[in-house]
């Protein structure tokens, strides 16, 4: 056995999920591994053979959804085990990098004075720290949309918030540990906000609905009130206010 | 267009299909319906494809009106029934897992479901709401599918496909118990992370039996139970999640999660709920105590295609029904002996 498939464990998710578990890795390797793996299998579905139904990158792991009346475990595993080898040479799913226009604190950003309390900064240096990292979304879940960005600076690192809110606004950002997420619809969420962004993580009506994927990188830029009232504007008619450079900046960041 | 009204929508009342496959790692839960027996039964009954959108019924207490000739079947409950009204205001029962030909104009009603939380009714044409990502499925939590991506209300409208061919005869399932079988018995594989309980907890998970609390909608079903303790925390590294994993919380408490559940999780999860027992999942109501029984995957797989023999079978065998309007019978009945 390589050294590659050493560092796997295989876990049942019932007779409809395989996961691939790299936690005997440290995490930054296990996550790259995992991108590794999940982007050699989305690139080429084929390769798993019929009866698969979905591949899900996970922190640390995929999970391989299929349906037992036409594959097994076993015979997804073996074909796993046939990859590992051999994915070092390929390359991780290498995304886009989007830059996003933010209208931190204020109504928009309830819980950026509480977070400036809570690190010792002040506000516009919250604001400073935040918008000057790149983080890369590594994966998504919640809903439709709503990536886990990947990277804030470890000055901001905050629980989430004892009591969640009943309701967060849609495109509301907040962070939580080293991650921002999005809110891409109204919802109850525990994350402390810090901004609202004007555009659309996932928009029924788009050919595409979902804006950023995993593999992504995302860049914030602080915009005013104004400013974010007229983007906020623009893309509630539809209209592409960001576009995507591609691709992101560092390969396997 | 041929069309339906929903006169009272009823408290829990989608739009489902077989759900939308392949997007999970975008964060777009699978969905549809949540009693995948129950909706082929219902769609063979009135003739149309099986992934047909039909309508899920939580708990009952809805009405409609046939704006167009329409055969309906309901399915997935034996003891509730549709009461068809024309505008004579003459009513009919019409029994579960049969279909009737209904005219326009004619209203149905279903009350309380008393003996599943969930029931399928299905529509020759199938509804046509708009699709996404190739399903009319509704998944509330995420706000897509259906009519506005949530819970019908009353007095929307929906549209029904072309049928291509009336077929005379309405069929009537010839029964078997895998629609009305006991559902308390779970049948679950032990994991993922069945290694983060203590071997007492995992005893007493396939021993004990667990209440079903009131705490149930389309995302998951809350249990109750003595309480399930971890080796040290409940929380992962984010993993996939599947229909039927068994997640347990901090608390101890384990939560069946059900088809619009959330793409990937950081909590433990002891066990999976295999498959071909999903469907019971959408027949158990608050107060059941349900059981877990212990399998291995392969046991689980090879019940998986036992299953799909059964359902074809079933299927096999639908009949010509008795008529149900065959109101001459009436007059005649003073000439039976």
């Amino acid at each position: 056995m390589s050294r590659a498939s050493a560092h796997r464990r295989y876990l049942a998710a019932g007779d409809s999920g395989v996961i691939v578990s790299f936690d005997d890795l440290p995490m930054a390797s296990a996550t790259l591994r995992a991108r590794q793996l999940a982007g050699r299998i989305t690139a080429d579905t084929a390769v798993l053979g019929a009866g698969v139904r979905d591949i899900i990158p996970g922190l640390n792991n995929v999970c391989i959804q299929y349906d037992a009346r036409y594959t097994s475990s076993d015979k997804i595993r073996k074909i796993i085990d046939g990859l590992l080898p051999d994915l070092d040479a390929d390359a991780a799913i290498v995304g886009q990098h989007w830059q996003i226009p933010v209208s931190y604190g204020g109504v928009h950003g309830p819980d950026l004075d509480e977070v400036a309390k809570a690190t010792g900064l002040d506000p516009d240096e919250v604001i400073r720290r935040h918008a000057a990292a790149t983080l890369s979304v590594a994966i998504m879940g919640f809903m439709p949309g709503l990536g886990y960005l990947k990277g804030v600076d470890e000055t901001l690192y905050l629980p989430r918030k004892q009591s969640p809110r009943a309701v967060v606004p849609a495109r509301s950002l907040g962070i939580a540990m080293d991650q921002s997420v999005i809110y891409p619809m109204e919802s109850p969420g525990g994350w402390n906000l810090i901004g609202r962004v004007p555009v659309r993580p996932f928009d029924a009506s788009r050919d595409d609905p979902i804006l950023f994927r995993p593999g992504d990188t995302v860049g914030f830029t602080p915009v005013d009130a104004a400013t974010f009232a007229d983007l906020d504007a623009r893309a509630a008619r539809g209209e592409a206010i960001i576009t995507p450079v591609k691709p992101a900046a560092g390969k396997n960041s | 267009m041929r069309a339906i009204r929903l006169d009272t929508a009823g408290p829990h009342t989608t739009v489902q299909d077989f759900g939308r496959v392949g997007h999970q790692a975008l964060g777009v839960p699978e969905g549809g319906v949540l009693d995948r027996d129950a909706m082929r039964l219902a769609n063979a009954l009135v003739g149309n494809a099986a992934d047909a959108a039909v309508l899920e019924v939580c708990l009952g207490g809805m009405g409609l009106t046939l704006l167009a000739p329409v055969r309906v079947a309901l399915t997935g409950t034996c003891e509730t029934y549709l009461t068809v009204q024309d505008d004579t205001g003459m009513a009919l029962q019409v029994q579960a897992n049969r279909s009737v030909d209904l005219v326009a104009g004619q209203k149905i009603r279903l009350g309380p479901l008393v003996d599943s939380n969930t029931a399928t009714l299905a529509f020759s044409g199938g509804l046509m709401t708009p699709q996404l990502y190739g399903s009319r499925a509704t998944s509330p939590s995420a706000g897509i599918g259906g009519v506005d991506g949530g819970l019908l209300r009353d007095g929307v409208q929906l549209p029904l496909g072309d049928v291509a061919s009336d077929n005379e005869i309405t069929p009537e399932w010839q029964g078997s118990d895998l629609l009305d079988g006991e559902v308390a018995h779970l049948r679950a594989v032990p994991g993922p992370q069945d290694d983060r309980f203590t071997s007492a907890a995992l005893a007493t998970f396939f021993s004990t039996p667990h209440r079903v609390t009131p705490l149930l909608n389309r995302m998951g079903m809350r249990l109750e139970g003595p309480g399930l303790a971890h080796v040290d925390n409940a929380d992962i590294p984010s993993d996939g999640i599947v229909t039927g994993s068994v997640q347990v919380p901090g608390n101890g408490q384990p939560i069946i999660l059900l088809a619009d559940h959330q793409t990937t999780g950081g909590y433990t999860k002891i066990a999976t709920v295999i498959s071909a027992d999903l469907p019971k999942l959408a027949r158990l109501r608050p107060g059941m105590e349900v059981c877990f029984s212990k399998i291995d995957v392969a046991a689980a797989e090879a019940i998986a295609r036992d299953h799909e023999a059964s359902v074809t079978a079933m299927l096999s065998r639908l009949a010509p029904a008795a008529p149900l309007f065959d109101q001459g019978a009436l007059y005649r009945l003073g000439d039976t002996t």
